[in-house]
């Protein structure tokens, strides 16, 4: 009997649940990394913005050394340029996709398959975080270069605080992606969070000049828990450990929400 | 309204009810469909055809009543149930930017058992179009892609919205070759139609449904007989209208 013979006939019993695996995230993975090939327009925000962020950041930055040759720039400034690019991209950027497949349709077609919300928030995920893992790539070898900036004195806290810091805001992100209508409600939401995190977070100036309980506040947030986990990488000491349970939890947060607010229309 | 299986259906709708700010767009629907049978969806627009359709799909949640598929409720067994049901929205929207082929394998590594790329673009005679991109493919031919990814998983029940709708008269033809293969296969099949010589020559019964509510049902010359009318479309027009004749016989 063939396989097609077996699950057309009138007496199979009903299936079970299974949930599209591996091969189904690979291969949404890999129509997504296609479709973002050709849109040359979209590589835009992924490549140039972290480049323009640091071109605005860093030319002003001190030289100074503050502690074991690391500079303002490598302490203050490529840690809130690295946090910035990472909550553009997944705050505003990734959730404006993803009201697009909800506005034309294409979330429609896909909730009457067997794909879950969880398989296509994932892949636009990856796609999304490996073009921004890009763009801080060369982001950091133009700092480097043109700027002088040296690279973190603990290299595996830096790459631990990083993934984290993008998990939060990928998971941050996700939430705006599971409720815009639209993708101008995407950009509204998108960016009402975005500068909200930010100003938290020390984006328009240090935390410090914050008032104290908003101080706090943005510390537990994915901006400034961000900037403090990677900062305390430039300097050569462990990630604190209050940043590093913030990420975390905006990470679980975010994708429980997500997954319970989504809609597929 | 009985599937013509002795066997439990493969869709029961039992009274159920749906309206969209306080107008009913399904109004107390029972429906049967018996295993391998293709059942014909008929109605004016706006008559509760495709909200039918897209609660038994589990797109859009009832306001009261039950309906099982394959002994599966929509809503509460949906991982289950898109195993086995395939879909082929009214308006479908796919990746433009993916070509025919990438849109197969796609859809094809949601399912545990699909077809071949091979058959399935041969079933829907797409092959040659396979490295074409579907934002740049005919109306016909998308239609044929959206026809094709319903078909991908080997469903068991199978919904298809105005199947042939902006098709030309050979591609209909093919298309209902298809279908009939599907048939043959022991397929289910829910079609939404206005188009009575595609429903007379597929479907084994029609409902015919009006203010979302069943008007008359039978096998196509049965309501056909019934309405007095010498064709189907006939029939059609005077149920689905407001003519003396139409009050007449409906009731």
């Amino acid at each position: 009997m063939t396989a097609a013979q077996d699950t057309a006939s009138p007496a199979a019993p009903a299936p079970r649940p299974r949930r599209p695996g591996a091969r189904a995230l690979m291969m949404m993975v890999r129509a997504e990394g296609r479709m973002v090939a050709r849109d040359v327009a979209g590589l835009v925000t992924p490549f140039a913005l972290p480049l323009l962020i640091l071109l605005t950041s860093a030319a002003g930055a001190s030289r100074q050394e503050i502690v074991a040759g690391r500079t303002v720039l490598d302490l203050y400034v490529l840690p809130l340029v690295l946090v910035m690019v990472l909550a553009f991209v997944g705050v505003l950027n990734m959730p404006s996709f993803l009201a697009y497949y909800r506005k034309s349709g294409i979330l429609r077609r896909l909730a009457v398959t067997p794909a879950s919300p969880v398989l296509v928030l994932l892949a636009q995920t990856i796609v999304s975080a490996v073009q921004a893992a890009l763009g801080i790539l060369v982001a950091a070898a133009v700092a480097a270069l043109a700027f002088g900036a040296n690279p973190p004195l603990h290299l595996g806290s830096a790459l631990l605080a990083l993934t984290l810091t993008a998990a939060a805001m990928y998971a941050t992100g996700m939430i705006v992606a599971a409720v815009a209508p639209s993708p101008s409600a995407g950009t509204a939401i998108g960016l009402l969070g975005f500068l909200g995190l930010g100003a938290l977070g020390g984006m328009f100036g240090g935390r410090d000049s914050l008032p104290g309980p908003l101080a706090e506040i943005g510390a537990l947030l994915p901006f400034g828990a961000g900037v403090d986990a990677l900062a305390a990488a430039w300097a050569g000491q462990p990630p604190p450990g209050q940043a590093l349970a913030a990420l975390v939890g905006a990470v679980v947060v975010g994708t429980v929400v997500a997954g319970a607010l989504f809609r597929w229309e | 309204m009985d599937g013509h299986s002795g066997q439990n259906p493969a869709v029961r709708i039992v009274g159920l009810r749906k309206s969209y700010r306080g107008r009913p767009a399904v109004d107390g629907l029972d429906l049967e469909v018996a295993r391998g049978e293709t059942l014909g969806v008929l109605g004016a627009n706006g008559a509760g055809k495709t909200t039918t359709v897209e609660l038994v799909a589990g797109l859009r949640r009832a306001d009261s009543g039950r309906i099982s598929v394959l002994g599966l409720d929509p809503v509460r067994d949906r991982a289950a149930l898109r195993q086995v049901l395939g879909v082929q929205l009214q308006e479908s929207f796919l990746h433009g930017a993916l070509t025919v082929g990438e849109l197969v394998d796609l859809y094809g590594s949601f399912y545990p058992c699909p077809r071949p790329r091979e058959e399935l673009l041969d079933l829907v005679e797409l092959r040659e179009q396979a490295a074409t991109r579907f934002e740049r493919l005919s109306g016909g031919q998308q239609q044929r892609v959206s026809v094709a990814l319903a078909m991908i998983g080997r469903p068991r029940v199978l919904i298809l919205d105005e199947l042939t709708t902006g098709l030309d008269p050979a591609a209909r033809r093919r298309m209902w070759r298809t279908l009939e293969t599907l048939r043959a296969e022991g397929t289910t099949i829910l079609l939404v139609s206005h188009a009575m010589d595609e429903v007379e020559r597929l479907c084994d019964r029609i409902v015919l449904l009006r203010a979302g509510r069943e008007i008359a049902a039978g096998t196509p010359a049965e309501v056909t007989a019934a309405a007095g009318a010498a064709s189907l479309e006939d029939a059609f027009v005077d149920l689905t209208g407001s003519t003396p004749h139409a009050q007449e016989t409906l009731r």
